[in-house]
């Protein structure tokens, strides 16, 4: 089982906002009525400017918004997806739960997780990849899946995940998979 | 089957995420009629037509609308319409389409619930694994305003409703309706105490509704067609169509929409194509997997709606997430894979849930490795009981009914493992059923 | 106002009382963790469900809300058995700390494992660890793993000192109560975050491993650190002090005190106190130095007097009485202000400027009297006088270098530059060693009590001045404390109507116009 418990981020120095950020954190700002309500999406746009969230760039959130850091490290800390400590530059999480078990998760995890020869904390040899098991990411009708960054793989074999993992590692743009919810059609009865 | 698509006609289209392709379908061509309309007529048709929430609940729409207090009533607060999107109960991946596919018809139903409940301000709450149906639904929103169907005077009516998207980071508990306002309100995603309820002081202290993208995306066809039509489809008591999320052991998994009351067996042999050659049904957990799981006697009697489920099964319709478990299934792995997931998933707020989900994980795990004895299972079901019902929000029932129905349902499958732990077999090998273990936990 | 029933018993309480508070009216005690009378409702901990008369499903007790007609059962095997599981639940993960635990004694999972437990444990699972013995604070230790999660403390930073430093960090059974990575406490209430914890997990720094709390016993009484008068708890044994803990009085301090009014327990028994009577650099019994003391005010020519703030009601109007009787001459100051040295920290919560608990008190008796004069006065006059008699203040602190002439009889607790420069002193009793009253800064007047015995010769001060009266010729029939207080209470027209034996242990407001300054137009 994978731990809920979050790392102690260590810290890379103070930071601050980019300048060319700073109309986008006025903006989230401005959706809510509360400053408060803005640390989710001020730690997304952090994430995605920092790769991760350390301590500083947690103060920065605190800062911005005008709360005590330790409420930005207890937000931090409950959502999985916010990222307390670096992970490979493909962040590859798969589904393991029922209805993704039911068809051959496990099967797939493993093979990632040979294939990929990922340590305790599920990090390749190479530090390319960061293997994760996650519960449910709602694509049960398309399983087994995984999320490589932000997009869905689905219907995945270990053959399929193969292709995947050598498409990525050949330095390519990544290749969007189609996501099956694309596929849809409605059944002929 | 004679019906019409509420939900998901346009999903075929190409582009039917984009305004003018949703346009041509008659997205948003309700909206000029319903913002015309006085607040307490919507509410009325919305309740006489019978439509339910789908995230799982079933609660009458209407009903919940016409909880918001009055203008009087509370002063100069503002009323917030908050879509849940949360979509992350397993076996439940429709809203994913609904959102992917059609994001205007949600918008649409949105606009028209909102000038419903006297709301400005509304919010699409979506889970963060959908990253990427996040910047769609941004598109359509920029999309709307742009042509005037979101913002200020929407159309020429007066009427305001202004829509922003906010992304989840990860939390399973975000879809419990007053989760999902702590987490837009900035906090950890934890349930709050009810009363109050959310309809009276909910987001920011003010007055909210929560609704599920589904709900939403039905509304703009009911208004279109009149709560008669509606009605007309689907049962006495569970009217209209509804998505369902197949998947499991079946061979076309997917979403499809039916009317309610349609027969589960038929689902589950039509339009999911049947189980694979040569398998037997053992079970299926009919509404996303917190509800109580059946047998093949209580499928081959249960019709999809809300009623026929909680009648005849002691089960509820829920999501309408379904999965489908062969006989290849090891119900103890099963459940033993669900319970991890409950487990990561408590908030931890509340003493019951956040001790004994985690609890009763690993006495599943010494069972399923065949390390555990009767007592066991007499704790295990002890602990569910005294989760149930005991905790501040839904989350502690979801967690303990699958634990309660597998035991009282499926009880073999753990005697078994018991026998095979009193005769020092090791894990995997258990005497029955036949061993297949598709399922890792 | 709504009529419940709770267990058959009905009670009639205020319209928004919570069930908890309901069922203590009717002797029915609900044991709960997360509530506190003081701070909003969180309902985490569930260990305050009920049954509910005639309804569905059990409900949390702290969120119900009294309604006429409401019915709750807290004895039902129903009940019996929800308060099993949570103490169960709450268990599981709990390390076995208890003997090296300090909260032992006043832990609430000991004391309703006994009442409400008592089952046979059946966690046989590895339980989840924590972070232990964390340094947060100059008061406070914190061990996490010993966190029963109810958000008290987080709650208390937010809503109480606003600082929201505790968090409940990560989710599921590793939920973990921390501060933000390399944080700690900053304000000066970290004391009550101890007093709070229903568990082990915040224990206050200076009373850790101290004593068992089982020996300790505990008097009612006030806070003297400052003018606000926090009640509180004098927990002591076989004579000696231990702590300070705050005593909930909602009008005047909630259920909380700051910290350096607990650091004051440091001074009862510190190398500062003045334990003999000294006369002219010898230590004689107190009735040699009450004789010389009553010899020398008859003789001096110019005799001026300081009342106290420190000190007690009965103390100052002790003193104001045996003055005006024997005294005719001379001239009563009070002192405004601080002595020199107290803590300088104020806020809006608590802590006053004003490091005297009872300034309200003197100005009221120095208004009654009329003639008292102001601390601008007495800069002018010292310098004429030639016997000051000085009641707990350190006046020669106060001057700062300007010299006096005159010769000092100092009455206080504590060595101070006045005790230093006096001809004669007299050891009087610190507060926890003596009944009495002070006026706190919002005009009520509350009860100290005597928890422990003087140290050395120390005496209360109104017995003090009730024997130096009786040597001067007129005793002021303040001998007794009740007596003090009662003469006081029957001449002053705020406090007409009050006895000593019945004041509450919440004290009394006095309808006062906001204690009014000393006339300074006093003449000579």
């Amino acid at each position: 089982m994978s731990s809920h418990a979050a790392p102690i981020p260590a810290s890379r120095g103070p930071v601050e906002w980019p300048d060319a950020l700073l109309p986008q954190v006025e903006e989230i700002l401005s959706r809510y009525p509360t400053r408060q309500a803005a640390v989710m999406p001020l730690l997304w746009l952090a994430q995605d400017t920092w790769d991760w969230l350390d301590l500083d760039v947690m103060r920065l959130v605190a800062r911005t918004i005008d709360i005590p850091p330790s409420q930005v490290h207890a937000v931090a800390s409950f959502y999985t997806m916010f990222k307390k400590s670096p992970t490979g530059k493909y962040l590859i999480q798969v589904c393991q739960t029922l209805s993704c078990a039911l068809v051959g998760a496990e099967a797939v995890i493993e093979h990632m997780e040979r294939t990929l020869e990922v340590d305790e904390h599920g990090n390749s040899k190479d530090g390319l990849f960061t293997v994760l098991r996650v519960e449910c990411l709602a694509s049960c009708g398309s399983a087994p899946m995984m999320q490589i960054n932000e997009h869905f793989y689905e219907r995945l074999t270990p053959a399929t995940c193969d292709q995947i993992i050598a498409g990525l590692r050949s330095g390519k743009p990544l290749a969007l998979p189609r996501p099956e919810v694309d596929k849809w059609t409605f059944p002929v009865s | 089957m004679d019906f019409p698509r509420i939900l998901s006609g346009n999903w075929e289209l190409e582009n039917s995420h984009k305004l003018d392709v949703a346009r041509s379908c008659g997205t948003y061509g309700r909206v000029q009629k319903a913002l015309a309309m006085p607040p307490v007529e919507l509410i009325q048709i919305v309740k006489d037509s019978g439509l339910r929430g789908r995230g799982g609940a079933g609660f009458p729409t209407g009903m919940k609308w016409s909880f918001v207090p009055s203008a009087e009533k509370r002063g100069n607060k503002p009323v917030y319409l908050l879509c849940n999107a949360d979509e992350s109960e397993p076996g439940t991946f429709k809203d994913r389409y609904c959102m992917w596919k059609d994001p205007h018809l949600m918008i649409e139903g949105m606009i028209i619930a909102a000038h419903a409940i006297g709301c400005k301000v509304g919010y699409v709450y979506i889970r963060g694994e959908f990253r990427y149906i996040y910047d769609r639904l941004w598109e359509a929103v920029h999309e709307a305003r742009a042509a005037g169907l979101l913002g200020e005077n929407i159309l020429g009516t007066g009427v305001d409703f202004q829509l922003h998207i906010h992304l989840g980071a990860g939390a399973y508990i975000c879809g419990e309706e007053t989760a999902l306002i702590s987490s837009l309100e900035g906090f950890k995603g934890q349930p709050k105490l009810k009363p109050p309820f959310p309809a009276v002081e909910g987001a920011w202290h003010a007055p909210t509704i929560v609704n599920n993208v589904e709900t939403l995306a039905a509304v703009p066809w009911i208004i279109e067609h009149g709560a008669a039509a509606y009605k007309a489809i689907g049962t006495e008591k569970s009217p209209g169509t509804k998505l369902f999320s197949c998947s499991g052991h079946i061979r076309k998994p997917g979403v499809y929409e039916i009317p309610l009351g349609y027969p589960m067996r038929d689902l589950i042999n039509v339009e999911c194509g049947g189980l694979l050659p040569g398998r037997t049904l053992k079970a299926v957990i009919p509404g996303g997997s917190s509800v109580p799981i059946m047998t093949p006697d209580e499928v081959a009697r249960c019709n999809m709606d809300y009623e026929s489920i909680n009648t005849l099964a002691g089960s509820y319709l829920g999501s309408g997430g379904m999965i489908v478990m062969d006989d290849t299934t090891d119900l103890v792995a099963a459940l033993t894979n669900l319970l991890r997931f409950y487990a990561h998933e408590s908030c931890g707020q509340c003493t019951p849930c956040r001790e004994g989900c985690g609890w009763m994980y690993h006495i599943l795990c010494r069972v399923r490795d065949n390390c555990a004895t009767a007592e066991d299972l007499v704790t295990l079901k002890d602990l569910a009981d005294n989760i149930h019902s005991k905790t501040i929000c839904f989350f502690g029932a979801s967690a303990a009914m699958p634990v309660q129905s597998f035991l009282l349902k499926f009880k073999g499958e753990f005697l078994a493992r018991i026998e095979a732990a009193s005769k020092g077999l090791p894990a995997g090998s258990h005497v029955s059923p036949a061993s297949l273990s598709v399922v890792g936990a | 106002m709504p009529k419940v029933k709770i267990n058959d018993i009905e009670v009639e309480v205020p319209a928004g009382t919570n069930m908890i508070e309901a069922a203590a009216v009717a002797g029915v005690d609900i044991p709960h963790y997360c509530y506190h009378p003081n701070l909003s409702v969180a309902g985490n901990c569930r260990m305050c469900l009920v049954d509910i008369v005639g309804g569905r499903a059990p409900e949390i007790a702290c969120n119900m809300q009294a309604r006429d007609g409401l019915a709750i059962r807290t004895d039902t095997p129903a009940v019996k058995k929800m308060r099993q599981s949570v103490m169960e639940f709450m268990l599981v993960n709990h390390p076995l700390d208890c003997p090296i635990c300090d909260q032992s004694g006043e832990c609430r999972l000991q004391d309703y494992y006994m009442e409400h437990g008592d089952y046979d444990s059946r966690g046989v699972e590895e339980k989840v660890s924590k972070k232990k013995r964390q340094d947060i604070g100059d008061k406070i230790v914190l061990d996490a793993e010993r966190c029963v999660e109810c958000s008290r403390c987080v709650r208390f930073g937010d809503e109480v000192t606003g600082t929201g430093d505790l968090r409940l960090m990560n989710r599921g059974d590793h939920t973990e109560i921390g501060m933000f990575p390399g944080e700690r406490l900053q304000h000066h209430y970290q004391g009550n975050l101890a007093d709070i914890c229903p568990v082990g997990a915040l224990t206050n720094r200076d009373f850790r491993f101290q004593r068992r709390v089982w020996y300790l016993k505990q008097t009612a009484s006030i806070c003297s650190g400052c003018a606000t008068g926090c009640n509180i708890q004098v927990c002591h044994q076989e004579g000696e002090v231990f702590r300070y803990l705050p005593r909930r009085n909602d009008a005047v301090n909630k259920s909380w005190m700051c910290d350096e009014g607990r650091e004051q327990v440091a001074g009862i028994s510190g190398l500062k106190r003045i334990l003999r009577s000294r006369v002219d650099g010898k230590t004689v019994d107190t009735e040699a130095a009450l004789i010389a003391l009553a010899a020398r005010l008859k003789s001096a020519t110019h005799v001026g007097v300081v009342l106290g703030s420190q000190a007690t009601n009965e103390a100052n109007w002790a003193l104001l009485q045996t003055v005006r009787k024997n005294l005719k001459s001379a001239r009563i100051f009070v002192t405004a202000g601080n002595d020199p040295g107290s803590f300088e920290y104020a806020d809006k919560l608590l802590v006053d400027t004003d490091k005297n608990p009872n300034s309200a008190g003197v100005d009221l008796l120095a208004a009654f009297d009329g003639q008292v004069e102001s601390w601008e006065a007495f800069g002018s006059a010292v310098a004429d006088l030639d016997l000051l008699l000085v009641l707990e203040d350190d006046v020669v602190g106060r001057l700062a270098g300007r010299r006096t002439a005159a010769a000092i009889a100092y009455l206080g607790v504590s060595r101070n530059a006045t005790s230093e420069a006096g001809s004669i002193v007299v050891p009087v009793c610190h507060p926890v060693e003596m009944d009495g009253s002070y006026v706190n800064r919002q005009g009520r007047v509350q009860r100290i009590r005597r928890a422990v015995n003087a140290a050395g010769d120390a005496l209360p001060a109104w017995l003090i001045v009730d024997r130096l009266g009786a040597k001067l010729g007129v005793a002021p029939g303040t001998g007794m404390v009740a007596a003090a207080f009662n003469s006081m209470a029957r001449a002053v027209p705020q406090m007409r109507g009050l006895e000593f034996k019945t004041l509450s242990e919440a004290g009394q407001q006095l309808i006062v116009e906001t204690a009014p300054v000393a006339p300074t137009e006093a003449t000579v």
